[in-house]
């Protein structure tokens, strides 16, 4: 940021604080690319205080009841947008369910912080140090999007096009996440950051042993997310652990392409990416 | 221009707003509300930290019309209630501040971390307290007098 950003001010617009989700989608689709939705606000604030974000109208979702559940149903564990990243925290549903949802949370800013953001705005942003993303596809979490005249359920994978670009239209929002269930699913999700506290590289791990799956998703080292699974890995049930685990990270650190940037270059995340995904394989079967 | 009605620290108050202006401005501004600090501005040093409807938020990264019909609490509405008072005189025992600007924001945050579990200890407490940032690096003697005020949040006669 510099000096002269006046950034003690935000530019003018209407705040509108609707009761249900039809209603904030049809403000959306009324405002016609000119509005947006405020969650927790604390990424659009920021970016109204910078100047890039200029809407007509701020559409403020975070008190909507449809968008706030954690529910377990036939599909999986639905969550709603608007729920905090303190909020997943405390859910036992998630935490026994979505482990590597309940670990990413903690690292969402910090815990003043976490009070506010939330889950919808924070995969929403498509930023690569988005710690709620690589936990969600590791779950092979799927996305509800509605538009006023639209519903269509996107996997969490196809989200993010590229840095900060994803591909929700402008009248459209993330009312829903849903974790399919996993039988016997444990999981955990590392992170590692340096002085500036962007992340250089995370993982997120999904396992269970019952159903013989293991899904790692690989974040911030790219505009989004690599994915790899038991097949991709070429795990070996009934193999030795020590043995998965080298042959796993050599393949992840063979197929990525980490970006270079002022946090970090590419070789370097592509070395933490290994030691980050060695050390939580280690972590998770030894908990297993 | 829309009239807002926030309860602070236990009053009902009005005030008339823009629907641009944070929340912070208008505490500091409009209804004198001075303890809640103004430094980063971006919702990293958190020295604006309130308790809104019972949860800390950054004050610089919420809109004025986000806190309508609901409850703020900052340092000074913390007089009324006597384990707060303790907490602060902890501070005082302590030596925890050199120039006292983040002091507020550490009060209201470990008022709400405290009286939420009076247990809580090492790297779960530092991490609870880690929104807030003291530029003078007195972080040692406010963990200490944080964890030393616990006593008084598990004390059920205060
Ligand atoms: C100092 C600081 C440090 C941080 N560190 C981290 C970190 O380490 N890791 C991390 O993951 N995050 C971090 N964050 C938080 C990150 O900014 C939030 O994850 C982000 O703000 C999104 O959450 P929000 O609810 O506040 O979204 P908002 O700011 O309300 O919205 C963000 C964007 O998403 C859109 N949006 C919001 N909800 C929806 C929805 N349901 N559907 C469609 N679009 C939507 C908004 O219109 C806006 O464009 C940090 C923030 C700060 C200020």
């Amino acid at each position: 940021m510099s000096f002269t950003t006046p950034y003690f001010t935000l530019p003018k617009f209407t705040y509108y604080k609707p009761d249900n989700v039809s209603e904030a989608l049809s403000l959306l689709k009324q405002h016609n690319g000119k509005a947006r939705v405020l969650a927790g606000g604390v990424m659009l604030v920021n970016m109204m205080k910078e100047r890039m974000a200029l809407p007509e109208a701020v559409i403020d979702i975070k008190g909507i009841g449809e968008l706030k559940g954690i529910d377990i149903t036939d599909k999986g564990v639905e969550i709603g947008s608007a729920v905090t990243a303190s909020e997943l925290q405390k859910s036992e549903i998630i935490k026994k369910r979505c482990q590597p949802l309940a670990k990413a949370a903690s690292y969402m800013g910090d815990k003043i912080l976490q009070n506010s953001v939330t889950i919808g705005g924070n995969i929403s942003i498509g930023m690569p140090s988005t710690d709620g993303l690589p936990a969600l596809m590791s779950m092979d979490a799927s996305l509800e999007v509605r538009s006023a005249d639209n519903v269509r359920t996107i996997p969490s994978s196809d989200l993010v096009v590229n840095i900060g670009r994803t591909v929700l239209r402008a009248d459209e929002m993330i009312t829903k996440i849903v974790v399919p269930h996993t039988e016997g699913v444990t999981g955990t999700y590392a992170k590692f950051l340096n002085a500036s506290e962007v992340a250089i590289s995370t993982a997120a791990l999904s396992l269970s042993l019952t159903q013989k799956k293991l899904r790692i998703a690989v974040g911030a080292i790219s505009a989004k997310p690599y994915y790899f699974d038991q097949s991709l890995l070429g795990w070996k049930w009934d193999g030795h652990l020590e043995e998965n685990i080298k042959t796993s990270v050599e393949i992840i650190g063979s197929s990525v392409k980490p970006m270079s940037d002022a946090v970090a270059g590419s070789e370097y995340r592509r070395e933490v990416s290994k030691i980050l995904v060695a050390r939580a394989l280690k972590d998770l079967f030894g908990g297993a | 221009m829309r009239t807002i009605t926030i309860t602070v620290n236990g009053l009902s108050r009005e005030a008339t707003v823009e629907d641009n202006e944070l929340l912070l401005n208008v505490l500091r501004d409009k209804l004198g509300v001075t303890s809640v600090k103004a430094a980063c501005w971006r919702g990293e040093c958190g020295l604006c930290t309130v308790l809104l409807n019972g949860l800390p938020v950054k004050s610089c990264m919420t809109l004025a019309v986000e806190a309508d019909g609901k409850e703020v609490v900052t340092a000074e509405g913390l007089y009324s209630d006597e384990r707060a008072r303790k907490l602060q005189e902890s501070f005082v025992e302590h030596g925890a501040m050199q120039c006292g600007f983040c002091t507020p924001a550490f009060v209201v945050t470990s008022h709400y971390v405290l009286s939420r579990d009076p247990e809580i200890d090492g790297e779960d407490l530092k991490r609870e307290l880690s929104g807030v940032i003291c530029r003078c690096g007195t972080y040692y003697q406010i963990y200490d007098a944080v964890r030393d005020a616990r006593k008084y949040y598990k004390d059920k006669n205060l």
